[in-house]
């Protein structure tokens, strides 16, 4: 009996040996080298996984302003986890979404990309080929040219803040854009629109669908989808026709080597790197891009305006 | 697609710590943290409880309320957990989404541990119990030197699937900022880097499988023979001379 005791007790020892001796590093400081003690070389950048290794991420920080970071701490995409990592300090700077309600009601400062290393991000719809008509083109351009960044983050706010629905704010804006007349003009046509799980997308969406159905299109809903990894393939085959993409995700999406970054060179990159069988139509001027974000504590401490500032000497 | 996995898993590169990646040894490392605060907390909890109901056989219910445990969406918890507990903590520490994945992780490792505990002592023979009692023991002495040794491969069974469970949702602390070996399922998925992907998942089932087979050897030397009918080779320590459970226990209560 002692013996079976004592054996029991070697094997545990031995393996919880084993399985320190394996690791031992917890997430500590990673990068190795000089970063000549840049602001940025002492912070914690916080942002979606594929910030990375994105072309315009981590790579077009170093590429274009020299600022590299001490560490990233993936968190989620312009979500509440990375709003909560940046207010309660877990990380220092993040990656949020010009368009996030959360910036301003959390004093967030927004840091300048001066050198537009982050590439437009207008929204654009994204339509297939067969199911287009002239009449479809027309209500959906109508739309695009009436969006706005305000009036996008309008929406937002009170998607947010009052949680009113999609739909309804949807309605809303048609109306207070004067878009909202009726016809027949689109009758015969039957799309399938889709949008990704996030708030902006889905009104997006809503207006879409709203305005088409309004003019007499059969319009089928396929909201809250996810993420693009698995609405884009639905969109190759025909199972979506219709979706509101952001012209610079979705070229960086479908050519991860594109370097366009001001609008008109992202449309027309973006026209020929879209599958056949898909086209895209105006893009708004509304953008939701991507923004550098630190708290207003950070930015008055280091004296920030710029994404290249943190590449300064941190004393 | 096999050999592309095969060349990330077996890139030098990728088990190092690099750009802002830990490797992969450290990777492992954080997952079986987690995994071990989990299964720890968890078997503190459901193996007293689970002796403790099996014995008296009073309040049952806490067994099917273990088991309708098992019916909450893990992520949901997680994210809700999140929600309300990361708030509270300030600076640069990981406690407050440690906790929520640790809270989540031992609600889904105490069903399996206390169930099986629980049947485990129920199902002890009556026959075996009696006689302890007829020799005397006390109840504490008939719990610990009776029911829990007869027990021990139904508890084993359920601490192994606990475990199994435990090491597959691990994955989840990835979710909420944390490491471990869902960062790469995770970052996968969203760089479009499927190697790296598949990669995560295999070393995420090679080292429950690991985890299965030291289990199973502390099983097989934790087991009373006695119990397993395994009778021991001739020669070494001990003599059993019969593998009838309540015998053998009955001379060990005899010896002590």
């Amino acid at each position: 009996m002692k013996n079976r005791y004592l054996t029991i007790g070697a094997t545990l020892a031995a393996v919880t040996l084993a399985l320190t001796g394996c690791g031992g590093k917890t997430a500590g400081p990673t990068a190795g080298g000089d970063k000549g003690g840049s602001i940025a070389s002492g912070m914690i950048m916080g942002g979606p996984p594929e910030f990375k290794t994105r072309t315009d991420g981590i790579p077009g920080l170093k590429r274009v302003y020299n600022v590299e970071f001490g560490q990233y701490k993936v968190t989620d995409v312009g979500g509440p986890v990375t709003v909560n990592a940046l207010s309660r300090g877990q990380v220092d700077a993040a990656d949020l979404f010009t368009t996030d309600p959360s910036i301003s009601a959390n004093d967030f400062v927004v840091l300048e990309d001066d050198q537009h290393m982050f590439a437009a991000q207008n929204i654009v719809p994204i339509i297939a080929k067969d199911k287009n008509t002239p009449a479809v083109t027309e209500i959906l351009n109508g739309i695009q040219s009436k969006l706005t960044t305000d009036g996008i983050m309008e929406m937002l706010d009170h998607a947010y803040n009052d949680k009113t629905d999609a739909a309804d704010l949807a309605k809303t804006w048609l109306s207070d854009n004067g878009l909202d007349d009726t016809g027949s003009d689109a009758k015969g046509v039957s799309l399938t629109v889709g949008s990704a799980n996030f708030p902006e997308n889905e009104i997006l969406a809503e207006i879409y669908a709203q305005a088409l159905s309004n003019h007499g299109a059969t319009i089928t809903k396929k909201l809250n989808i996810g993420s693009r990894e698995k609405y884009l393939p639905a969109l190759k085959s025909g199972s979506l026709s219709l979706f509101p993409e952001y012209n610079g995700t979705l070229l960086t999406f479908l050519d991860p080597n594109a370097d366009a970054t001001s609008t008109d060179e992202v449309d027309a990159a973006l026209k020929n790197a879209l599958p056949s069988n898909l086209e895209s139509l105006d893009s708004a001027e509304a953008q939701d891009s991507d923004a550098i974000v630190v708290t207003k504590e950070t930015a008055d401490k280091y004296g920030l305006t710029t994404i290249g500032d943190l590449a300064k000497p941190a004393s | 697609m096999i050999g592309d996995v095969f060349s990330w898993l077996f890139d030098a590169q990728h088990w190092q710590a690099h750009d802002f990646e830990l490797g992969i040894g450290d990777q492992i490392y954080n997952h079986v943290l987690y995994c071990s605060y989990a299964l720890i907390i968890a078997l503190a909890i459901a193996l007293p409880v689970g002796l403790a109901v099996g014995h008296t056989g009073k309040a049952t219910w806490l067994i099917s309320a273990a088991n309708a445990v098992r019916a909450l969406p893990t992520v949901g918890v997680l994210v809700l957990l999140v929600v309300i507990i990361a708030p509270h903590f300030y600076g640069r520490t990981n406690t407050g989404y440690l906790l929520p994945t640790e809270i989540v992780l031992v609600l889904l490792a105490i069903p399996p541990i206390l169930s099986n505990t629980f049947a485990g002592v129920q199902n002890v023979d009556p026959a075996a119990r009696d006689a302890a009692y007829g020799m005397g023991m006390t109840p504490s002495q008939v719990l610990r030197r009776v029911e829990l040794p007869i027990a021990l491969p139904l508890i084993f069974s359920g601490f192994r699937s606990a475990t199994l469970q435990v090491i597959a949702t691990a994955t989840i602390a990835s979710y909420v900022t944390l490491e471990g070996l869902g960062r790469y399922i995770y970052d996968g998925l969203a760089q479009q880097d499927y190697p790296q992907m598949i990669s995560g998942g295999l070393l995420v089932a090679l080292l429950a499988l690991t985890a299965d087979l030291v289990l199973s050897l502390v099983q097989r030397l934790v087991v009373s023979p006695g119990i397993t009918g395994k009778s021991r080779r001739p020669g070494t320590t001990t003599n059993v001379p019969d593998p009838v459970s309540a015998d053998e226990l009955a001379a060990g209560a005899a010896r002590s």
